[in-house]
Formats: C-alpha cells, sequence, structure tokens
C-alpha cells in the first residue's frame, strides 16, 4: 500500500523548474532511496512532502491526507533530518532532543533524549552549545531527532554527510532499525553505495523529473550487459570457443582483451556462471581464473543520465 | 495549548543562555533612568516629577526594543534555516506564532522584570491591584509588539527591507510617542500623530497604573482598547502571514 504518493508534484523557483509534475508512490514499510546530484531536485520533494515549502503545482498524499489541504496531519505523521543540520546555535544537544521528543509527543521524552545521546555517542557533548560542535556531531544531532520521534514516514536527507565510517555504519544500522519496527523511510542521497547498501526501492531523480524507478536489483539488470565475467584460460582461446560463447542464450558481447582473456558482457551473472562453466568444460578450455562484477548504481546513473554522478553535480546548478 | 506552552518555553530557555544581553540590557536601564533621568530632570521644570514620568517612559521604552527584537531572531533563523524546522513539526502555524509572539511579551518582561520590580519600590507601589494593571499594561503593549515585529519579519522576508523598516519605525515610534514627553507639551501636530502609536497608550496606562498624575496621560479606558486591538491585530496578522505565505528557503 502506498504512504506516500505525489501527484503532478511540481515546483518552480522563479523560471527554474526544480522538480518537474512528479508521479511517485513510496510503499508503506519500505526504504526508498532517491537519488540524484545536487540541484536534481530531491530536496524540494522532501520539503514538499513535509509541508515546508509549497507545491507551484500538482500535489501528494501523505499516510491519505493531503499536503495541501491538510498540512497539520501530514507533519504528525512526517519527520525529517535535513542535509544540513537545523540547530539554534544557543541550544545544547540535550535541550534540542529533549525539546523535540516532547513537540512530537514522544512517550518519556527526558529517557529518550538521553538514550539516543548515549547511543550516538554524544552524552559527553550535551551541555555543548550547538555553535561549539563539529559538523560530524551537529549532523548526528540532526538525525538523533528523527530516530527519536519515530514517525510513520522518516524523511533523512543526506544522513551521513560528514559522519566518520563507523558513525556511517552505526547510523545505517538505525535508519534499517527504524524502517524494522515500522516507519517508512525516504532516504535523499547523492552516495551511491548508501543507496544501494539501504534501499529496498531506489528513484533516480535528474533535472527534477523521475527518471526510474526499482529495486537496486532490478536497475542494476536493466542495463544490458551490465554484469561482468572474466575468464582467464591456460592456453589462448580460438576462434571456434568466442563463438561459441556469444552464442549462449543471455550473452550480450565478448571481448577478446588477451589470447588467453576473455571478457564476456551478460545480465544475471550469477545465475548464467554455471552454464558458461559448463560449457567452457565441453570445449576443453583450462580456466585459470574467473572474477564476476556486477554494476554498481554508477553504472546505473550513467545508463539512466548518460552522465557520472560527479559530472552531473558539476554542471546541475540553480535549485535545490 | 500545550503546543503553545512548549513553543514559549524553548524561546524563553533560548534567552537564558544569553545571559550576557540581560545583564547588559539591565545596565542600560539602570544608567539610563539613574544618570541621564536624574540630569534631564532637573532642567525639565515645567512639570513636576518629570523624573518619574521619564523613568516610566524609558521602561515601557525598552519592553518595546526587547519584543521587537523577536523579529530580528526570526530572520535570523530563516538565514541559519532554523524555520524549516520549525515549520516541519506537528504544529499549526497559528501556534507557532501565537507560541513565539506571547513568547516575546515573556522575554521582554523577563529582561526588564528586576528593573521595573526595583522601580515599584522606590516609588512605594505596593497595592496588588496597581502592581497587576501596571504589568497587564505592559505586557500585552510586549505581545502586540512581537506579533508586530513577526508580521514584518515574514511579511517582508527580506534583511534590506527589514532592516530599513525596523530603523523608521524605531525611530518614530518612541518620537512620535508620549513615551519621553507628555501630549500636552507637544506641537499640535505631533500630538495628533502621537494618538495613532501604541507606545503612547503603553507608556500612560503604564503611568496610570502607577497613579502617576492623570492630568499628563491618555484616558485609561481608550489605552485599553487601544492596546487589545493593537495586539490582536498583529497577532492575527502575523498568524494569516505564517498560514498563507510562509515557506522555508527563499529569504533574501
Amino acid at each position: 500500500m502506498a504512504i506516500v504518493k505525489t501527484i503532478g508534484l511540481t515546483k518552480k523557483y522563479g523560471p527554474n523548474l526544480a522538480v518537474d509534475h512528479l508521479n511517485l508512490e513510496v510503499q508503506e514499510g519500505e526504504i526508498l532511496g532517491i537519488l540524484g546530484p545536487n540541484g536534481a531536485g530531491k530536496s524540494s520533494i522532501l520539503l514538499m512532502l513535509s509541508t515546508i515549502i509549497k507545491p507551484t503545482e500538482g500535489t501528494a498524499e501523505v499516510g491519505g491526507y493531503d499536503i495541501r489541504k491538510n498540512p497539520y496531519e501530514v507533519r504528525e505523521l512526517i519527520g525529517i533530518a535535513f542535509q544540513e543540520p537545523k540547530l539554534f546555535w544557543v541550544n545544547t544537544p540535550w535541550e534540542i532532543l529533549n525539546w523535540h521528543a516532547k513537540v512530537c509527543g514522544v512517550k518519556n521524552p527526558r529517557q529518550s533524549a538521553e538514550k539516543m545521546l548515549k547511543e550516538l555517542a554524544l552524552w559527553d557533548a550535551r551541555k555543548k552549545r550547538a555553535n561549539e560542535l563539529s559538523g560530524g556531531m551537529k549532523k548526528r544531532v540532526e538525525v538523533a531527532k528523527v530516530m527519536i520521534q519515530r514517525p510513520k514516514v522518516a524523511i533523512v536527507d543526506e544522513p551521513t554527510a560528514q559522519i566518520d565510517v563507523s558513525g556511517k555504519f552505526q547510523i545505517w544500522e538505525m535508519i534499517r532499525t527504524l524502517r524494522d519496527e515500522g516507519s517508512t523511510i525516504l532516504l535523499a542521497t547523492n552516495e551511491l553505495g548508501e543507496a544501494d547498501r539501504l534501499s529496498d526501492r531506489v528513484a533516480i531523480i535528474y533535472r527534477g523529473k523521475l527518471l526510474v524507478l526499482d529495486t537496486p536489483r532490478n536497475l542494476k539488470d536493466s542495463i544490458p550487459g551490465g554484469d561482468v565475467i572474466d575468464v582467464r584460460a591456460e592456453t589462448p582461446v580460438d576462434e571456434k570457443t568466442v563463438a561459441e560463447m556469444k552464442g549462449i542464450a543471455g550473452v550480450v558481447d565478448l571481448a577478446v582483451l588477451k589470447p588467453t582473456h576473455m571478457r564476456i558482457y551478460l545480465n544475471r551473472a550469477e545465475k548464467m556462471l554455471p552454464k558458461i562453466m559448463n560449457r567452457l568444460n565441453e570445449l576443453g578450455v583450462g580456466i585459470t581464473s574467473i572474477n564476476m562484477k556486477e554494476p554498481s548504481l554508477d553504472d546505473v546513473f550513467l545508463h539512466y543520465t548518460g552522465a557520472v554522478l560527479d559530472e552531473s553535480q558539476a554542471t546541475n546548478g540553480g535549485t535545490r | 495549548m500545550t503546543k503553545i506552552l512548549l513553543v514559549i518555553e524553548r524561546d524563553l530557555r533560548s534567552l537564558m543562555h544569553q545571559y550576557s544581553i540581560l545583564i547588559m540590557r539591565w545596565f542600560f536601564v539602570v544608567v539610563q533612568i539613574g544618570i541621564f533621568g536624574l540630569a534631564i530632570s532637573r532642567i525639565v521644570t515645567a512639570m513636576q516629577d518629570y523624573y518619574y514620568y521619564y523613568a516610566m517612559g524609558v521602561i515601557v521604552m525598552t519592553m518595546y526594543s526587547v519584543a521587537i527584537f523577536t523579529g530580528y531572531e526570526i530572520y535570523d533563523e530563516a538565514d541559519d534555516g532554523f524555520t524549516e524546522y520549525l515549520l516541519a513539526l506537528p504544529i499549526t502555524r497559528r501556534e507557532l506564532v501565537l507560541g513565539r509572539s506571547l513568547a516575546g511579551g515573556l522575554r521582554s518582561f523577563i529582561f526588564m522584570a528586576p528593573v521595573i520590580a526595583g522601580f515599584m519600590i522606590l516609588i512605594g507601589i505596593v497595592d496588588p491591584l496597581r502592581v497587576a494593571a501596571a504589568l497587564v499594561a505592559l505586557y500585552g503593549f510586549a505581545f502586540g509588539v512581537s506579533g508586530l515585529s513577526i508580521t514584518l519579519a515574514v511579511g517582508l522576508r527580506s534583511g534590506d527591507s527589514f532592516d530599513i523598516v525596523m530603523g523608521a519605525l524605531d525611530a518614530f515610534i518612541v518620537r512620535l510617542s508620549s513615551a519621553l514627553y507628555p501630549q500636552a507639551f507637544m506641537p499640535a501636530s505631533i500630538s495628533v500623530l502621537s494618538r495613532f502609536n501604541p507606545l503612547t497608550y503603553a507608556s500612560d496606562l503604564f503611568r496610570w497604573s502607577l497613579n502617576f498624575d492623570p492630568q499628563f496621560l491618555a484616558n485609561p479606558v481608550t489605552a485599553m482598547v487601544v492596546l487589545i486591538i493593537f495586539l490582536v491585530l498583529f497577532n492575527l496578522t502575523g498568524v494569516a502571514i505564517y498560514e498563507r505565505s510562509l515557506e522555508g528557503g527563499a529569504w533574501k
């Protein structure tokens, strides 16, 4: 069942079209990765869903409530951890979380705040003013707000930016736990590994439009010949072997990189591998090594946008 | 109602972290009343008890300048992106505006409480009814000024425009009022303009509550009605602007 549904959702900032008639459904209980370069429109979508900014056209429903007609009811269901931490400079992490918990109707706000501060290694810094915290600490306080709130729909916008490696693993685990406890997660990120690791489905947003939406596995499989199997033979492979291998159903292409090294392009490499091994055995080809590589979300992004993420971040400007 | 109280709690907690500003403000008021007030009251001979008139006016003026600070703070918060956080919370826009406006009034009170208390003791006002009336007059005014500053901050949404309007307002609202001199001594044209100024009514109502000679003051009933209209008008306008047009981002 869709808990979030956008219907022709559009946002313009002056002449700039940030979100272009977006139609998207987020299923209850999933982690939906929203992937796109800076300026793709990800944050504008999330801010509209949170009722912070208003759509120029179209609308969206969150838990059956229209963001235009019932913004308060929407805000009761939604929680957001912003890309840039929103902490008023004089307040301490303790005050921020305790107050946030109270406003969001969390039971036992003081205990919840204490638990969260300890879990995120912020307890010792609980009495420091926000302007005295490091970037990583501020980000952890921001993420802690949504974790303590446990909303029906949690929006996390680049949750691990500025966070060290061990902190990233901890936050990823907390996001999964949040989902397992019943929240639906919208995870906006331009870190492809993060989206791949966490998301049940991934939506690629580019220049305000939804390009594609599917599971990471299906997205990778959607690239023709996206998987690669490198075969290294004991002796040089002959033309007959190459032709035979190319003839296997499911093999998209084959390149001979060296006389003893074939690169086979295909889909679903893990399922095709036994078939390829059998055929090579039948042809009497001795094998020294086999490597299998599936495409990354970088490859998926390249396939659908024609640009690698770094390049598109450099050229995509203007709006949120 | 609970949400309004939580908004007030947050604003007051933030204030308590800025104790250096509190101390600076108290120091300024005490010096202004204790030194400048004493000196100027020796020059002014046309009015008996001008010192007290002046001191009461300075108290109300300071309440004004503290309450108007709410707008600056809202502007700073928008600049930091903090407004977006507040707008995402499960609080209605109405609760947010009223909470901040009520907190703005309370902050003015906390700023001025030691000065007001000290002044009342100094002039020997102990009648609880008079004290209560004086405090209600001051709070009503500060609440209204907070609403005004929120309306302007959210309505203008431009740093330059906000600074210009606030600067002009600050210059005129004090001088075109009876805060520092009674209407009876003003040139006719200024006296007319001062009748449209809430600071006139707040100052005079405060003085009336503290038993100052009523011949120099506006009618207390009129003053009360004007202050109520003032606080209702600007708080409702603030609510309307918040609900209809406020969005995160895009403040200049």
